[in-house]
């Protein structure tokens, strides 16, 4: 080993800035010809490994640690970061760096602020089985003339009788989704601010391995509750976590739980728990869920609360996977837990979201017996993966397309912002690149988690992530859309029909007469008793007088100064700086070029003025140009 | 009301209008063909792009469409012995024969049934079904059940096709790529709001864009890869795509579902000339594990006003010669309701296929409701019958056997 290489390895981390400078002092004197005296220095050197390392679990060693492989870590294990929190991963060993991470219990995180509700909810009633369908309630109101206190017209002659009906329907709709976005800009907020970045990962990965959805749950309180759960098992035991899902709120809601009984069973989540969270397809049989079902009924909503409700538990003799007795439902997870199947299924999904989407057989049946070994605790198989040089080797090495939920966090971390600005609007645009979280496509969550990112990406959403960085760079650009977001909608629509009293009006507005309308619309027609686009506009003021409002402002970002600070004084210093910050892959060739030679362009040389604003608007541009190009999707 | 109507049904019902052409299988079920006797080949132009100016448009109902209250068999007293809540009363549905009925919000539908314009193909499914909605999905968007490929059906049915002049090869409106489309010869175009297909940027920058999602050097890394080809699909029609949608204004009403707003998009890109011929769409909403009645009712408005609106559309361009689309859903639904006044994932369901070319009315066999498989409806039509219908009658190219890995008797839907 040449001093460069043992200088890289025991380096400050270890040895306290004595021993940093004693370390720079000997290089130079003993090896000139290197500038580079520290592995925890920004560079290129030391990315992707050997092809040798390609599904070997090995763990690597500390020769093998580098600037660049921490910040792959942080990237995957967490949410990338800047230069100087990649430099502190790096200057620990690889085995401290992962423990630092993965047992993050040990790392205080006392800042975190709790979530500031809105604190209006009246419209949400998780879990009550009167809250009918929107068709229901107004089926019931037409017969009754109230809905939950609020009274229809006395006149029913008159149209719109049942508008108030309608209205409160619209709020009851609309009050939980609107809430909870800004429980996702708050989930996002953690993720930027917290010291333990995996345990807000994994969060995000048990909610695309065990996903419900809020349009079926209809309060988003039970959706926190779930990640609250999520972070509290989120390395801890498998098992454990499974036996929480099991009287999880929520999920007794989405999956219907709640109406699984003695005399009548449902199946769904008895199915979903073999197939989806816990074993996969082929390790169970038809007669398996019948009978899982079984052991599983009796558990009910009660407000935000679970309850067991004794007289609808199935009390009989049960036959799953083999095994015969009056199971319960930990006896389920139990009888789940003790299958082979088990531990390979869970440590293929760990490793298709953290590594990479193709598991080699021999390598997925080493982790499952790390898990099977350890009583399905998550923390050492992490640990073994982060640490395998099979995590380092080039088949995994910047080759993970970034979800859209890493691709807004991670930017916003190399960025240095640390809330979420209210544009680009962060909840939308998660939405629209394909991961609005807490609206998972079914209870599969998303395939993207498993496939290495692969199907994340399409022309569209490629294009559209480019434009998100445009309007988190420069906030002008993004105009109004954002603003558009929270206009009154329907607003002409519903001063019509309070105008003229007639539903008929407003819909020939929105190009709804006689010639053009559908079949259904011209049944809806007929009864003028209430109408949706008015109930919208109307429950969209009620909503919008109560709730917390996310302010639509632009994220500060100076990136000038960050590239100032950097001691970078040419155009083409500053693209090295962007590049080395902001990717995980390098430029093309011809890109870096072009990019240069646009920033040189602009500048009118290669000189930068910091002082100027144009200099800043033009190293924006520069910078919204490389954060669109293919390379900035790699993880 | 007729009585006992199980099995004779069935066979009454039988190969009504299908395999025209194919005279030798006329007499056997469909079942007993699947699996490999040789049809006699329906007539195919013989030119590789088959008929050239034919667009075949998909249309998924996901989640699991309950045929049985879709296309309501009002005759058989099992279905009503099965659903006592949930079953639709004879006189609420829309008449199709003396037999079925529509759902009653599938207002469109009975129109375009009405005029002729509408298949009905009963029974669809696959053999040994699972009631996974994902292995599920997985055997309806790769028609290759145990035997993996990267590209689904419409994925390798673009690869045998020319890449068109104007227009990507395939258009997936939705927010997520479905796997049907999923193709390695050419990124699909995927997209939700046109108006968000677009890179925005200054005209400089436009310029280092242009160049940079030119064909590069291979990297060795096929993520970066992919990235690049999608970069460049994009970059090569994302212009075409929004000035059609933003061209075109329909004066129709789709209706309120999310299938209403895609469905006037496929419209204005083929009024705008695109070469696109295979387009494809999903509309979510069908697993209605609870409280059937309320989703059902709302899905049946949305799909059957779209429909309606979009065959609509198409004749007003003069267009609808050339357009014809395919309805299917991943499986039907239990036959006996669930306690939560829903259905439970079930197996057979129907398919829809509908345009001006469609000789309208019921092909394959309705299932038993009383010969169950696990309470679910028996297939007796091969869903992979109605893929080789649309890839030969439909699109006329000869290559359904080669994409399905079988020859799959066709059901003489198109005149």
């Amino acid at each position: 080993m040449t001093l460069t290489e043992y200088c890289k390895t025991r380096q400050a981390g270890r040895f306290g800035v004595l021993g940093a400078a004693i370390a720079l002092a000997l290089v130079c004197v003993l090896d000139c010809t290197t500038a580079r005296t520290q592995a925890n220095e920004p560079d290129w050197t030391k990315a992707a490994g050997p092809r040798s390392w390609v599904d070997d679990l090995t763990p690597i060693g500390e020769a093998d640690w580098s600037y660049q492989r921490a910040a792959h870590l942080l990237e995957r294990a967490g949410f990338g970061g800047t230069p100087h929190e990649i430099k502190q991963l790096a200057a620990m060993t690889p085995e401290e760096a992962v423990d630092h991470l993965v047992d993050f219990q040990k790392v205080p995180n006392a800042s975190i602020p709790e979530f500031d509700h809105s604190g209006i909810w009246e419209g949400m009633f998780p879990g009550k089985d009167e809250h009918l369908s929107f068709d229901g309630i107004m089926r019931k109101a037409w017969v009754t003339g109230e809905h939950m206190g609020v009274k229809a017209g006395k006149d029913r002659s008159k149209p719109l009788w049942l508008q108030p009906i309608n209205d409160l329907c619209q709020y009851n709709m609309a009050v939980s989704p609107w809430e909870w976005d800004r429980a996702e800009i708050w989930l996002a907020n953690r993720a930027l601010q917290t010291k333990r970045p995996l345990e807000e990962k994994l969060a995000l990965f048990w909610h695309g391995h065990i996903a419900i959805e809020n349009f079926k749950i209809e309060d988003y309180r039970l959706m926190l509750q779930q990640f609250e759960l999520f972070r509290k098992h989120a390395n801890g035991n498998f098992g454990e976590l499974l036996k929480a899902i099991n009287r999880n709120p929520g999920m007794l809601i989405y999956l219907d739980g709640r109406f699984n009984e003695k005399t009548d069973t449902n199946e769904n989540y008895a199915r979903e728990i073999f197939e989806l969270f816990g074993l996969g397809v082929g390790n169970y049989t038809e007669q398996d869920i019948k009978e899982a079902a079984r052991a599983l009924t009796g558990w009910k909503v009660h407000g935000l609360n679970p309850w067991f409700k004794r007289a609808d538990f199935d009390n009989g003799r049960k036959t799953i996977l083999g095994k015969s007795g009056n199971f319960n439902d930990e006896d389920v997870v139990d009888i789940i837990l003790e299958q082979p199947a088990c531990a390979k299924f869970i440590s293929l999904k760990l490793y298709k979201f953290f590594v990479r989407g193709d598991l080699n057989e021999r390598v997925n049946e080493e982790l499952a017996a790390v898990l099977r070994s350890q009583q399905y605790e998550i923390k050492p198989v992490l640990k073994k993966i982060f640490l395998s040089r099979d995590f380092y080797s080039p088949a995994t090495y910047a080759r993970q397309i970034k979800s859209p939920v890493q691709f807004m966090l991670s930017s916003y971390k190399k960025l240095g912002i640390r809330e979420a600005p209210g544009v680009p609007y962060y909840p939308k645009v998660i939405e629209q690149l394909g991961q609005a979280i807490g609206d998972p496509p079914n209870v599969a969550g998303w395939p993207g988690d498993k496939d290495g990112g692969t199907s994340w990406l399409n022309p569209s959403t490629l294009y559209q992530r480019g434009n998100v960085m445009r309007h988190l760079l420069q906030r002008e650009s993004a105009g109004r859309r954002y603003w558009q977001l929270f206009a009154p909608p329907n607003k002409e629509i519903a001063a019509k029909i309070r105008a003229t009293g007639k539903a008929s009006e407003a819909m020939k507005m929105i190009g709804k007469d006689g010639k053009t309308m559908s079949p259904s619309s011209k049944k809806m027609m007929r009864n003028q008793e209430s109408n949706n686009e008015l109930g919208v506009y109307n429950a969209y003021v009620m909503i919008n007088e109560r709730i917390k409002k996310v302010p639509l402002t632009g994220a500060d970002i100076d990136l000038a100064k960050m590239i100032q600070d950097a001691g970078v004084t040419t155009a083409e210093g500053a693209i090295d700086y962007l590049e080395l910050r902001f990717l995980r892959v390098r430029l093309a060739d011809s890109d870096r070029v072009a990019v240069t030679q646009f920033l040189v362009e602009r500048l009118g040389g290669d000189r930068i003025d910091y002082s100027s604003r144009w200099s800043k608007t033009n190293l924006k541009q520069a910078l919204h140009i490389i954060l669109s190009l293919p390379e900035y999707q790699l993880s | 009301m007729t009585k006992n109507h199980s099995t004779s049904c069935s066979r009454r019902r039988f190969l009504q209008h299908g395999l025209s052409g194919c005279g030798v299988a006329a007499g056997l079920p469909l079942f007993l063909q699947q699996t490999n006797l040789a049809m006699a080949a329906n007539t195919v132009t013989g030119v590789p792009n088959g008929n050239a100016d034919r667009i075949l448009v998909v249309v998924e109902l996901a989640g699991g469409n309950c045929g049985l209250n879709t296309v309501v068999p009002f005759e058989q007293d099992e279905y009503y012995r099965a659903r006592p809540t949930i079953a639709i009363r004879k006189k609420s549905t829309l008449k199709l024969n003396d037999e079925f009925g529509f759902h009653p919000y599938l207002l469109g539908w009975e129109q375009l049934f009405k005029d002729g314009k509408m298949a009905v193909v009963h029974g669809c499914g696959y053999p040994n079904r699972s009631r996974s909605h994902f292995e599920s999905m997985k055997f309806w968007h790769w028609a290759s059940p145990n035997n993996p490929q990267p590209d689904g059906w419409l994925g390798r049915l673009s690869n045998d096709l020319p890449l068109p002049e104007k227009g990507p090869m395939i258009v997936n409106l939705s927010d997520k790529m479905s796997g049907a489309v999923r193709g390695s010869n050419h990124p699909t175009v995927v997209f939700d709001d046109p108006n968000q297909f677009v890179l925005e940027s200054s005209g400089e920058q436009r310029a280092v864009f242009r160049e940079a999602f030119k064909k590069k050097q291979e990297s060795g890394n096929p993520a970066l890869e992919l990235v690049r080809r999608i970069a460049s699909t994009a970059n090569q029609s994302s212009d075409f795509i929004r000035n059609a949608c933003a061209e075109y204004k329909t004066k129709r009403d789709y209706g309120f579902g999310k299938i209403g707003k895609s469905l006037p998009r496929i419209v204005a890109q083929i009024a705008k000339g695109s070469g696109t011929r295979i387009y494809y769409t999903a509309t979510g909403g069908f697993d209605t594990h609870g409280r059937q009645t309320a989703t059902q009712g709302v899905n049946c408005m949305n799909i059957g006003d779209a429909l309606l609106a979009f065959q609509q559309d198409l004749e007003a361009i003069g267009r609808d010669a050339d357009v014809a689309v395919m309805v299917f859903s991943e499986f039907g639904r239990r036959v006996k309701e669930n306690s939560s006044k829903g259905t439970d994932h079930g197996a057979a369901g129907p398919m829809f296929i509908t345009g001006k070319h469609v000789k309208g009315g019921h092909y394959g066999t309705f299932p038993s409701m009383t010969d169950l498989y696990e309470g679910d409806l028996k297939m007796t039509t091969d869903f992979r019958s109605v893929y080789a219908t649309m890839v030969k009658e439909w699109m006329g190219l000869d290559t359904a056997k080669s994409l399905l890995r079988a020859d799959y008797p066709t059901l003489g839907v198109f005149a």
